[in-house]
């Protein structure tokens, strides 16, 4: 029997063994789906979150909320000290009347909120642009701490600093998304070398039958190193088809959300796609091949003298 | 063909199933092993189709030492043994044309090539019209021709059989021993364990008798009494002819052959 014609017979075998137990394989294809699903989603989650966390990296900027009471020609002074400052691209000063005008664009039902208040309630501010917002060498961070000791000025903001720890976050989540989901893969792998090693024994006259006519190692396990190949595979693309199906759903539903453009801004990739698929067959052989390495069945099924 | 050189199985409780069993069938032979139950019979046949290892002596089967033969050789070896049991050993969800062409499915010979085997093997035990049958439908003696079937599909050098008509009423039993008989009348060796001394009696062959794991004698006896048995039922083609039990066949005492 050549190669290809052994590799098919595998399958048919698989197939049919898959059918005939269906309840007890939809068991294996259930749990590596949803450890697949599990693990998917985590690096899905804070993949998207990672990437929203560099763009957001690229519009870093320090914002300098100075003292209410700073008199323009001192902010505009102050301005001009902060664009000689090290890797400092641009300031834009934010007079009081301009943060009060931004805000009222940006919260228009707040409008009358501040519209009441009889001097500007806002502080004027200077934004100030990095040549490059990746980097915080550490004459910056020292030159920073400067400006926070200064009289005129009331806080400064460095976006660079809960952007670290959206990043901290990002990696637990990251990193506990995987362990959950190595863990439920680790279980799924066990399952299904549980499945398989019950249809091995279901089968254990054929098997006996197989041995005695001469069948080889190869052709006797390959059906059942099938069997949990397929399992696998179904695992991965039911695990694949979920996962789209949800990031789907959450762009169907609310397309604008920053929750939905932040947690699942892009869809699985077929790349992603093809790693999870590939990832439950190969979790489903790896079952099988472990479940079937100790099995050993006699040629006859009788070991006492005759 | 078949060569025992002081065989000696011991298995692993220290129960001792052979003792320097030592004997030497020759090709095309029609050989009885016969002894009490437990008299190492069974562990004899396993030796000779690497089921089991012995633990002292040598055993060659058509000039290879199976003793020695690697595990990943196994396999080529049995294809040239044909095993029949007691029990039959048929797969019951599959089809008698299934089950018996399991090796040339392994083989990988195309589907038309082994329906064609598997009528022509069906058709030497008279069961050619049951080809899509499962086992269940089928009568005990039918259970067994067709295991004899599966296990001359590819024309083996050596049948071995182990009590294959301890299941069946005295009158399948004849026919079963008929098809043995035929099968030996085309050259294939035939070592065939039974403790029907009635049988052995009656058909007269060689007889290796086996005491407590020794083979306590080796004879050949004459066929004094050649039993008149009935033909293979059914069957659109008619039978080969046999030669009355008893009668000299092909291979049967070749010079310079004889039983060592």
């Amino acid at each position: 029997m050549s190669f290809v014609q052994a590799i098919l017979y595998f399958f048919r075998e698989a197939l049919v063994n898959l059918a005939r137990g269906w309840k007890v394989s939809l068991v294996a294809v259930l749990t590596i789906a949803v450890s697949l699903f599990v693990g998917g989603a985590f690096v899905l989650v804070s993949t998207s979150l990672l990437a929203s966390v560099e763009r957001w990296r690229g519009e870093m900027r320090l914002v300098v909320y100075l003292q209410p009471e700073t008199p323009e020609p001192a902010v505009r002074q102050l301005a001009a000290e902060a664009g000689r400052g090290p890797g400092v691209a641009s300031v834009e000063v934010v007079t009081a009347e301009a943060a009060r005008r931004r805000f009222q664009e940006a919260f228009p039902s707040l409008s009358d909120l501040v519209e009441g208040l009889g001097d500007e309630p806002l502080p004027a501010s200077l934004e100030i642009s990095l040549a490059d917002p990746a980097r915080r060498p550490p004459e910056l961070r020292a030159w920073v701490d400067g400006w926070r000791r200064r009289p005129e000025v009331s806080m400064v903001d460095d976006d660079r600093e809960w952007l670290g720890q959206l990043e901290t976050v990002v990696a637990v989540l990251r990193a506990v998304g995987l362990a959950l989901g190595v863990g439920l893969l680790v279980a799924a792998v066990f399952t299904i070398g549980s499945v398989i090693r019950l249809t091995a024994y279901l089968h254990s006259d054929e098997i006996s039958v197989l041995r005695l006519v001469g069948a080889t190692e190869f052709y006797i396990r390959g059906p059942f190193y099938a069997e949990g190949f397929l399992q696998g595979l179904l695992g991965g693309l039911l695990a694949s088809g979920t996962l789209w199906a949800g990031h789907a759903l959450l762009r169907l539903r609310n397309p604008d959300a920053l929750l939905t453009r932040v947690l699942v801004a892009d869809l699985l990739t077929p790349w992603q796609a093809a790693a999870l698929i590939g990832l439950g067959a190969a979790a489903g052989l790896a079952g099988a091949i472990a479940s079937l390495r100790r099995e050993r069945l006699t040629v006859t099924g009788e070991e006492t003298p005759g | 063909m078949i060569q025992f050189f002081q065989v000696t199985k011991r298995f692993p409780g220290g129960q001792t199933a052979l003792d320097r069993v030592s004997f030497h069938i020759p090709r095309g032979q029609f050989v009885f092993l016969t002894g009490a139950s437990g008299a190492g019979k069974t562990s004899l046949l396993r030796l000779i189709f690497r089921a089991d290892v012995p633990t002292e002596g040598q055993i060659l089967v058509n000039g290879r030492n199976v003793s020695s033969i690697p595990p990943r050789k196994i396999p080529y070896l049995r294809r040239t043994i044909g095993v029949v049991f007691q029990d039959f050993r048929l797969i019951p969800r599959k089809t008698v044309f299934e089950n018996v062409t399991y090796l040339p499915r392994i083989l990988g010979i195309d589907l038309t090539a082994r329906k064609k085997q598997a009528y022509q093997a069906l058709r030497r035990v008279g069961l050619a019209h049951r080809l899509n049958a499962f086992p269940q439908e089928l009568s005990g003696g039918e259970q067994q021709r067709v295991a004899i079937a599966r296990a001359l599909i590819n024309e083996p050098e050596i049948l071995i059989a182990d009590e294959p008509t301890g299941n069946l009423d005295p009158d399948l039993s004849w026919e079963i021993l008929r098809l043995f008989l035929e099968v030996n009348l085309r050259g294939t060796t035939v070592l065939l364990a039974t403790h029907d001394r009635d049988m052995i009696q009656r058909v007269g062959r060689r007889v290796l008798t086996l005491d407590a794991g020794r083979l306590a004698s080796d004879q050949e006896l004459p066929g004094t009494d050649p039993p008149q048995l009935d033909p293979v039922p059914s069957e659109p083609e008619p039978q080969p002819a046999i030669a009355p039990p008893g009668e000299d066949t092909p291979g049967e005492d070749t010079p310079g052959e004889e039983p060592g």
